[in-house]
């Protein structure tokens, strides 16, 4: 039975920079279903962290729709757009973004603090996916303090906790050596297949493409290739 | 969104910039400090100039004769029984006299001087500065005493001292002149206020007789409470039907309209200082939200509405502004106290002495004022927040996160 998470209908993208219109996607049609393990790859400008931008709502579509667990995001406002992100999807930036001032648990606690989860739940929680992650010692750590692969498991640990609908992570493993990377592409695999966590991933590294079940390359803003297995 | 958590935020970013929030507290401190020593001051001078005229022999309202203010002489005078009192609740009325003031001239052995020659019943003079001044020699003993009490300025100008006897003239009530001599009980001495020279007192009976009258020129209300004067002149006006009731502001315009400046001058001083304070902070906030615009792209890219990230800088501000506010009304309050005996202006003494105020001014600082610069302070932080507030949710969440 069909249960997308993400359907992308005709979605283009054009940006003008110095007057030159910039076609970033064209007619993009996307469907991902739930529990799926996706890549985006292409070479550099080829739409992949437009088409994930777009996905997660931080880009509007010049044409076409995007819809997010049955939800249209073309009719949604700033806020209402944030509300949907806060509550359907979790990022996992390129360089991790975690809040400074917070440390690891409080940065985990995060996004549940913004959902208005009790505090008592939210402390059992963010113990629970530190120590799954192998974090558990980091909690009281600021980023400032933890490695690169630290800070992205705590950035995985803050986008999962609150189990999203859709997993979106842009460049994971740009700033991780070959180790880490796979540390975190086990890790995420490991939440693909025993959560069904759904993720999307715009990445242009082989290792993280292996990792996906399904790779979708896009060049010149198009789908170029879509494959399983 | 939890209040708790942003507070956290805020708090947290405050200490993530320790030495630049501490200089912009530090000028807050300076400006709020600054604003309430100021205050104090010119409230220590509004309530001088008001003592000044109320103590000038004027209280806070008075009654005489019409005409009496344009052309003061004995011929407009009006009469008050024996046993009448102002009809004031004691809690209201601090005192009362009715008094004999008509101009005279002065005469020594070497010099001659225009004067307000004032009959007095020295028991209901507490109410004027006579209650108070530090004198020599005596001072008088009733309103039959028939020696003088003379200004030390006026003593000196007329060579004169304790003791000795000066010649008066004046009109009486017949109209004719009249012209005795008076020894000088004692010599006062007004602090330089400038009354010195020209107020000669002397028992109002005896000076009554002199004129051959029983009238007085103006009696003199002193209240408890500046506030009540209304409802003291309804009455009067309906006791003294005929004669003119004025309060202090009437009698002292310039005095009074200086009191209303210093109202104004308090409002200009703190929007001098605080709007200087409001560029700073505004500034100071715009390096604070631009330097994290990547952070706030995030927050607001994992669910942050944008209305919380304009929360999360107007309570940066607040917090700021509350601590600097504390702190600045801590440094008011030491520097008055430093200060309590007051600034010496003895330096401009004869501009001072032109509104016949006393050449010491003592800062009064005042919890209606302090309130005011806080709940001000306050209000200016966050309106001083609310642009660059504006700034960090203008830009969108991606381009801030490219940043």
């Amino acid at each position: 039975m069909s249960n997308p998470v993400v359907e992308v209908r005709g979605a283009s993208r054009v940006y003008t920079e110095d007057a030159v219109p910039v076609h970033a996607l064209r007619d993009v049609d996307l469907t991902v279903q739930r529990g799926e393990f996706v890549s985006l790859a292409g070479p550099s400008g080829s739409g992949k962290s437009t088409l994930l931008n777009v996905i997660g709502g931080l880009d509007r579509p010049t044409s076409g729709t995007v819809s997010i667990d049955g939800v249209c995001l073309n009719d949604l406002n700033d806020t209402e757009l944030a509300d949907l992100r806060l509550h359907k999807i979790g990022f996992v930036f390129q360089s991790y973004n975690l809040i400074p001032v917070l440390s690891a648990r409080e940065n985990v606690e995060f996004i549940m603090q913004l959902q208005g989860v009790g505090a008592a739940e939210r402390a059992q929680r963010a113990a629970d996916i530190l120590q799954s992650l192998g974090l558990e010692t980091m909690g009281d750590r600021r980023p400032g303090e933890l490695s690169g692969g630290q800070q992205q498991r705590v950035a995985v640990a803050r986008a999962i906790v609150t189990e999203p609908a859709l997993l979106l992570a842009d460049e994971p493993s740009a700033n991780l050596d070959s180790t880490t990377t796979g540390e975190l592409l086990d890790l995420l695999r490991v939440l693909n297949e025993t959560r069904g966590v759904t993720i999307v991933a715009a990445t242009h590294d082989p290792m993280v493409m292996s990792y996906a079940k399904r790779r979708i390359t896009l060049r010149d803003g198009r789908i170029e290739n879509d494959s399983t297995g | 969104m939890s209040f708790a958590l942003l507070m956290r935020l805020s708090l947290r970013n405050i200490l993530r910039h320790r030495r630049r929030n501490a200089m912009l507290l530090a000028a807050i401190v300076v400006a709020v400090g600054g604003v309430t020593f100021m205050n104090s001051f010119i409230r220590g001078f509004q309530q001088d100039l008001r003592d000044s005229a109320v103590n000038n022999l004027t209280g806070h309202i008075k009654v005489f004769a019409p005409g009496y203010r344009d052309d003061p002489g004995i011929e407009r005078s009006f009469y008050v029984a024996g046993d009448w009192r102002p009809d004031v609740s004691s809690g209201l009325l601090e005192g009362w006299a009715a008094r004999i003031r008509i101009p005279a001239v002065i005469m020594s052995e070497r010099e001659t001087r225009g004067v307000q020659l004032v009959g007095v019943d020295p028991s209901q003079e507490g109410i004027s500065f006579l209650g108070d001044a530090f004198y020599e020699g005596e001072t008088l003993a009733d309103e039959n005493d028939k020696r003088i009490f003379v200004g030390q300025a006026l003593v000196d100008q007329l060579d004169t001292k304790v003791g000795r006897r000066l010649v008066i003239i004046t009109q009486g009530a017949d109209g004719r002149n009249r012209e005795a001599g008076f020894r000088i009980a004692g010599v006062y001495d007004a602090e330089g206020t400038g009354l010195e020279k020209a107020f000669v007192f002397t028992g109002r009976a005896a000076l009554q007789k002199m004129l051959d009258t029983r009238e007085v020129t103006e009696v003199s209300i002193r209240l408890t409470n500046d506030g009540a004067g209304s409802s003291v002149r309804s009455m009067l006006l309906s006791y003294f039907s005929g004669l003119e009731v004025m309060g202090w502001r009437e009698l002292e315009p310039q005095i009074a309209a200086m009191f209303v400046f210093a109202d104004t001058a308090i409002f200009i001083w703190f929007a001098i200082m605080m709007g200087a304070l409001v560029f700073g902070l505004v500034n100071s906030l715009i390096t604070a939200v631009m330097e994290r615009v990547k952070e706030f792209g995030m927050l607001r890219a994992v669910g942050m509405r944008p209305g919380s990230v304009i929360v999360q800088v107007v309570i940066e501000s607040s917090l700021l502004m509350m601590s600097g506010v504390a702190l600045g009304l801590v440094v008011g309050w030491l520097l008055c106290q430093w200060m309590s005996e007051g600034l010496d202006l003895s330096q401009w003494a004869s501009g001072v002495e032109m509104v016949g105020m006393r050449s010491v001014v003592v800062p009064r600082l005042y919890g209606a004022d302090m309130m005011l610069v806080a709940g001000l302070s306050l209000v200016l932080g966050i309106v001083a927040s609310l642009y660059p507030a504006w700034r960090a949710v203008k830009i969108k969440p991606l381009e801030a996160m490219r940043r």
